[in-house]
């Protein structure tokens, strides 16, 4: 999986590409642990996302919870089946996506 | 009656019969199906001594038809074979071929030979072609020449031997009608043929081979609806299996996504059905067992049925009783749960691998 980091001032976007399951959902986990600091709007693009699990879900509920705390997150260009899996888990109940 | 035991046909290279055993029963109609080089036609050939069998025996009425002076022409009167080719003699006229047997090997008259087959050449649906020559004829004539022929010779027992696999598609119903015509007479038959629907219309019994031998023996009914052995399942649903050995966490599981991808492209399964066939692999076996189980293999089975336009995930492994539902991963089985069409857990203590997780995914357009 490639991950893309973009900085502009207090918000960071996250630009996923690949698979987001269980052998690379510590890969992003560790990206995250040292850049949220300050951060007050936190966006992952998934346009180039082709998969995600619950590994990957676990990832995002967990940034999710230490942005509540700081600011905001949304999802942006998640592909169809991507979508699916934040709908029938209901993450797309709490969790903007766009 | 015929009585197979422990029937053997070896090749110097194969062996497609190893141990065969049946008994059929006077007016048993069999169908002997199963994949290609299983042994099906050597079976038939075998029984009427075409082929002579390595081992065992084939007796009839009785009879032991392979002791060494066992005059193989009381056999063959009584048998009657129907081949894939037809067979025909090219030089003989239509009615000529159904005269020649009758005449020689029984002693018939002329009259009483041309009479008699004139009136098969009638119930195959061919009078006024005899005096053809088979070059004159269609395949599917040809081939029901070919059964009058058979029938010309009064057997007790005809053998087909893919009566249908050498004609054109617009010809195979013409010939399916006359064998079907012919199951009803009575008559003890076997016909080898990859026609389900046609097997199943017209017998009474079954033999799916594999293996070396009569894998399966049933009616129609059980062979084709309700198999009872594995690999009898998968033949009839035309199953296209998949199936991993997960024997520790530092499994392969980059390289098994990728046979799954390919698998599924084989298979022409659409992308939704594959996303969601690799959710449920790596949520059952990577998320939820491998933390709980460690060294204990997992054995993971994908099948699917193009006919029935669906998938089945079965996982199977040891140890004691763990359903997943039961764990701590609740993120990871509601996933599973909310991702697929069916999700079953099953557990038998008298089974090596007794804990059985099986998931089904439908496709859906």
């Amino acid at each position: 999986m490639k991950i893309e980091k973009k900085l502009n001032e207090k918000t960071l976007v996250i630009e996923l590409e690949g698979r987001l399951d269980t052998t690379t959902a510590p890969q992003l986990e560790a990206e995250l642990k040292n850049s949220l600091d300050g951060v007050t709007e936190l966006v992952f693009d998934l346009g180039a996302l082709e998969y995600i699990s619950s590994a990957g879900l676990r990832v995002l509920l967990s940034a999710y919870k230490t942005m509540r705390g700081q600011g905001s997150m949304k999802i942006t260009n998640a592909n169809e089946l991507v979508k699916e899996v934040f709908e029938v888990t209901g993450f797309s109940d709490f969790l903007p996506i766009e | 009656m015929i009585e197979l035991k422990h029937l053997r046909k070896q090749y110097e290279n194969a062996t497609p019969l190893k141990d065969v055993n049946a008994v059929i029963n006077d007016g048993d109609v069999i169908s002997v199906i199963g994949p290609s080089g299983t042994g099906k036609s050597t079976l038939i050939r075998c029984i009427n001594m075409l082929e002579r069998p390595t081992g065992g025996q084939i007796l009839l009425d009785g009879v032991d038809i392979t002791a060494p002076k066992y005059d193989l022409t009381l056999a063959r009167r009584r048998m009657g074979m129907v081949f894939q080719s037809f067979n025909l003699f090219g030089h003989l006229t239509v009615i000529e071929n159904l005269m020649l047997a009758p005449m020689d090997i029984l002693k018939k008259s002329k009259q009483e030979a041309y009479d008699t087959g004139m009136a098969l050449l009638r119930r195959v649906g061919l009078a006024g072609r005899e005096f053809q020559y088979p070059e004159q004829l269609s395949g599917g004539q040809k081939q029901r020449v070919a059964i009058a022929r058979t029938l010309a010779m009064d057997p007790g027992v005809i053998l087909l031997d893919e009566p249908t696999s050498a004609l054109d598609p617009t010809m195979v119903g013409e010939v399916q009608a006359v064998i079907r015509d012919l199951a009803q007479s009575g008559k003890t038959m076997m016909i080898v043929t990859h026609e389900m629907n046609f097997a199943r219309a017209i017998c009474n019994r079954v033999f799916y081979m594999d293996e070396g031998g009569i894998y399966e023996d049933g009616t129609p009914e059980q062979i084709f609806d309700h198999p009872q052995k594995e690999l009898t399942r998968r033949f009839i649903k035309k199953l296209k299996v998949l199936e991993f050995s997960v024997e520790s966490r530092d499994y392969d599981f980059i390289g098994a996504g990728a046979e799954i991808d390919r698998y599924c492209m084989q298979n022409d399964i659409p992308p939704r059905t594959k996303y969601r066939i690799r959710l449920a692999f790596e949520e059952i076996v990577q998320q939820m067992l491998l933390p709980i189980l460690g060294q204990t293999p997992i054995h993971a089975m994908l099948e699917y049925a193009p006919t029935e336009e669906q998938v089945t995930v079965t996982v199977a492994y040891g140890g004691e009783r763990f359903d997943p539902a039961e764990g701590d991963n609740e993120l990871s089985y509601t996933v599973l749960k909310r991702a697929v069409d069916g999700l079953t857990y099953s557990f038998d203590p008298e089974r090596e691998a007794g804990n059985v997780v099986r998931v089904l995914i439908r496709e859906k357009a």
